[in-house]
């Protein structure tokens, strides 16, 4: 167990301050994840007498509510209440982007799994079974579960966004190829193994005090309030840690916490609210299904000049975080390459599926699966390699995005070049060759996936952050931020910024809670910008807490301030050792007078963007990264594993290498499972048929990579990058994408007549399928 | 409701709850062993693994009927003050990430390496085939088992 209670034990401790906290740095929550100590929502200790709550839901997609027969759960013991629109005392409102979700359904029903009460009751069991003695009897309407079908009803969520540069006209003229598909991915449960949950606690005069695990504690406070008809103040979010959110908990987590609260609001009483598995399924939104568009043209020697696509995004039944997801198709849609003519266009479509949300990559993964695809396509009617395509479109320091962002610290050739000459790119496509020559029912097929991912909310005024820092009388240190731990080591980060600060052991900092009231106002732990935002902000605290002790030190020992820094645990002076320790420099500030306690807000310098014009400099950096992936094809059977992925990858210069490889080998993993096996299925009638683990697959042991290699680029970081250390979090899903065009081209390997198709996952079956397509029996 | 005798991490425990109550409900809100994690409610996915005599089961789909007697470790139970080798080797390799199921992991690892003490890959991979982790946290899982296996030998 951790002691630090005596400030002798301190002392000695600081006196083995290693020298750099930079270095191969361990996640420091793995202390208590291996002995299953950490606390999750459903962890945190309960009051007496707390309730359970369970969510009654739609049991159709579309339709007119004629009734609802509560009476019988009403009736069974044990059952407290049922909550209904009718109870909510503020606006049944929580859309965050626009005000069209509703947190109860009233007249009509938009999906299936659409909350309509929530049946509060002594223990969950009962409210479970009260459940299922609820009748509803509902008018049905047309059910729209496709994007195009939205677009041809005319069903939207908002207008459709455009980004264009130079001219795609005149681009397509002086084409020598032009070539159009379509292409269809679809969308991805989060599966979060922890579940959404949130429990309410009543406080003094009307206030509420919320544990939620979200990753936006601020949205559920927020959204609390409006649904309450309450000032923020009145409401406390608290988060400990996310067992895993990857943008599934960002906005939905948000719905469960306040209806807790609302049954908190009238029965005075604490209420827990965890959703079991199935719930969580049917009732949450994912991944955006895309159907797309693309038309692209390319000179002999291979440039593309021109690229026009355009994406229909299945939004779902609200808007949710859809409008900000489609965005972020548009500027990712040319992913790497520059193309001095482009027109993208995404329509975000209204349909009858669970409003879709944020994921890992947020809408950029979508855009860059098009143009990939495109370039696959190109390739194979010119009769080239992809490979040839994407290394003669490369981004260029100077380049102009579509968005107008000029690319600068460019590293999409430096990984790419390293990657290839690294792993030696002709060696492996010569291996790849001769072991297809060899055999004829095993294929091989490999592919180089770059990835472009911009970095910052695309949203502007959402790029800031607060940290809120004490040092305690006894020399230990904690830090409050916005930042929400959920398995990406936002928590070992911060730590290592204090430590490497104070020069003090990482063991005598701690990071508190996620909670509204010490930092309010925050963004979401999302867009992979967390790690920068919060720790430049603890960052710029920690450092004016260490002007104040270097001033007050430099009083006690009567020199100058600036021969003066704090190292391993004491005050040097010159370079030379002093007798004030770091504990008792801190009690002298104290009896100064002097505050040990910082705020800092920091904001992302300039980032800017005009919607009106789709224009701007919206990324402090840009994350770039080279991989190949290289998997092995059974031709009789259809499966494939994955022999390898070999990664150039752009940490600037990582602060925590440890735990940003793990970032770079999930996220692959995630990725890679998006477009090759987790397929999710919804009937006509907007029924989710993947409703539980045993229909819905993710990748376990064995669909992982049997070999990641990841290679740091040599780069020198870039300046906006907290410790120039880039951000981590997302950018590597897409190197996932590569799986697809790996398992394409060892099918083309096999079927020579193979007509390509762009249509992922590219599971088990649709490989079998595409083995034998076209083929003479 | 019905009334059981067990032994969980060594202790005698008696508790009372419906015959078809599973251990993972007695486990967490009968007796605050909160350690064992709700996953999927159906044994896919080895968030809520704890032994049972050792051996490894799914605590989400073992009713209370079928344990009377029964000897029950949970993460809580794998080790004191000191680390068990397998837990060891998890901090050490630094395999969690959001940590929701790392002790199912841990608790099927620490089970396998019972029965098999010296593992090659191919095994490690096929007894951790059940545990899923969405964090992809897979390659450091496996390196983590063969590197406790080799603590341990």
């Amino acid at each position: 167990m951790h002691k630090h209670n005596s400030n002798k034990a301190l002392d000695s401790k600081l006196n083995a301050v290693s020298m750099s906290i930079k270095q191969s740095i361990k996640n420091l929550d793995s202390y208590t994840h291996v002995r299953g100590k950490s606390l999750y929502v459903d962890d945190v200790n309960i009051r007496q007498g707390t309730f359970h709550a369970v969510v009654f839901d739609s049991p159709k997609a579309h339709g007119h509510i004629k009734h609802i027969d509560y009476s019988k759960a009403e009736a069974l013991e044990g059952v407290v209440r049922i909550f209904t629109y009718k109870d909510i005392p503020g606006k049944n409102q929580i859309g965050g982007i626009i005000p069209d979700e509703p947190l109860f359904a009233e007249d009509e029903v938009h999906f299936w799994g659409m909350p309509i009460a929530l049946i509060v009751a002594e223990t969950e069991f009962i409210a479970r079974k009260a459940r299922s003695l609820i009748d509803i009897d509902i008018e049905e309407l047309p059910v729209i579960t496709r994007a195009k079908q939205a677009k041809a009803k005319g069903s939207f969520i908002n207008a459709p966004r455009s980004f264009s540069l130079g001219d795609t006209e005149k681009g397509f003229a002086a084409c020598d190829y032009i070539f159009e598909g379509e292409t269809f991915s679809n969308g991805q449960e989060h599966l979060y193994i922890e579940a959404q949950g949130a429990y309410a606690e009543p406080l003094e005069n009307g206030n509420i005090k919320i544990t939620s695990s979200t990753q936006g504690p601020t949205a559920v406070q927020k959204t609390t309030a409006q649904v309450l008809g309450v000032a923020m103040h009145k409401i406390e979010v608290d988060v400990t840690r996310l067992g895993g959110g990857f943008g599934g908990k960002e906005d939905q987590a948000t719905p469960w916490a306040v209806m807790a609260a609302l049954a908190t609001y009238h029965l005075n009483q604490s209420v827990k609210l965890i959703l079991n598995r199935h719930d969580d399924l049917r009732m949450t939104g994912k991944r955006h299904p895309y159907e797309s568009t693309y038309k692209i043209g390319l000179s002999k020697d291979l440039k593309i000049l021109a690229y026009e696509a355009e994406f229909l995004q299945n939004s779902g039944a609200a808007a949710d975080l859809s409008p900000a997801i489609a965005e972020r198709t548009l500027f990712h849609a040319t992913n790497s390459y520059f193309v001095p003519n482009v027109e993208t266009t995404v329509i975000s479509c209204k349909t009858n599926l669970p409003p879709n949300t944020a994921f890992r990559g947020f809408g950029g993964p979508q855009g860059m699966f098009v143009i990939e695809s495109a370039i696959a396509k190109a390739a194979h009617e010119i009769g080239v390699t992809p490979r040839q395509i994407q290394e003669a479109n490369l981004l260029d320091e100077n380049d102009t995005f579509s968005y107008g962002q000029i690319a600068k610290q460019v590293e999409a050739k430096n990984t790419w070049n390293s990657a290839t000459a690294i792993y030696n790119i002709e060696a492996l496509e010569q291996e790849v060759e001769d072991f297809n020559k060899q055999h004829s029912d095993f294929k091989k097929g490999l592919a180089l996936m770059p990835i472009t991912f911009g970095i910052s909310f695309t949203n502007t005024p959402m790029n800031h952050a607060r940290a809120l820092v004490h040092i305690y009388l006894d020399g230990s240190v904690g830090i409050s931020t916005a930042a929400v731990e959920m398995g990406q080591g936002v928590n070992t980060k911060m730590m290592q910024i204090a430590a490497q600060v104070f020069s003090i052991p990482i063991e005598h900092i701690k990071i508190e809670t996620t909670n509204t009231t010490r930092v309010a106002n925050t963004s979401p732990s999302a867009a992979s910008s967390t790690a920068d935002l919060n720790g430049k902000a603890t960052l710029k605290a920690c450092n004016a807490l260490l002007q104040r002790l270097i001033q007050v030190a430099s009083e006690d020992l009567d020199v100058s301030e600036d021969t003066i820094e704090l190292k391993d645990g004491f005050v040097y002076c010159n370079g030379k050792k002093s007798e004030l320790s770091w504990t008792t420099l801190i009690s002298k500030t104290m009896l100064k007078r002097v505050a040990l306690t910082e705020n800092a807000h920091y904001a992302t310098p300039e980032i800017h963007f005009d919607k009106t014009k789709e224009k701007g400099h919206p990324f402090a950096y840009h994350v770039y990264g080279t991989a190949i992936i290289t998997t092995t094809v059974d031709c009789t059977r259809g499966t494939y594993e994955f022999d390898s992925v070999k990664i150039v990858h752009d940490y600037g210069k990582s602060m925590s290498e440890g735990i940003d490889l793990g970032q770079v080998e999930g996220a692959l993993a995630q990725g890679i499972g998006w477009m090759t096996m987790e397929e999710i299925a919804y009937n006509d009638d907007g029924k989710l048929l993947s409703n539980a683990l045993s229909t819905y697959k993710i990748p376990d042991i064995f669909s992982v990579p049997k070999e990641v290699e990841v290679i740091p680029v040599e780069t020198k970081g870039h300046d906006l990058a907290i410790l120039k250390s880039k951000a981590v979090g997302e950018p590597p899903l897409m190197y996932g994408i590569g799986a697809y065009f790996a398992i394409q081209n060892a099918i083309k390997a096999f079927n020579p007549n193979y007509n390509l198709k762009f249509h992922a996952p590219m599971t088990p079956e649709k490989v079998l399928l595409s083995l034998y397509d076209n083929q003479p029996i | 409701m019905a009334s059981y005798n067990l032994k969980i991490n060594g202790k005698a425990v008696a508790v009372t709850v419906d015959d078809d109550t599973p251990l993972l409900w007695v486990l967490r809100d009968e007796l605050n062993l909160v350690g064992t994690k709700f996953g999927c409610g159906i044994a896919q996915c080895g968030a809520c693994t704890v032994h049972l005599d050792g051996t490894a089961v799914r605590s989400c789909s073992i009713p209370m009927a079928s344990l009377e007697g029964a000897n029950i470790t949970t993460i809580e139970g794998l080790s004191d003050d000191k680390l068990h080798p397998v837990q060891e080797a998890w901090k050490e390799l630094d395999v969690p990430q959001c940590g929701y199921c790392q002790a199912g992991q841990i608790m099927t690892a620490t089970s396998f390496l019972k029965q098999n003490p010296n593992p090659n890959s191919e095994q490690i991979r096929t007894a951790m085939n059940g545990n899923l982790c969405r964090c992809a946290s897979y390659n450091r899982i496996e390196k983590a088992v063969a590197l406790a296996a080799k603590k341990m030998s």
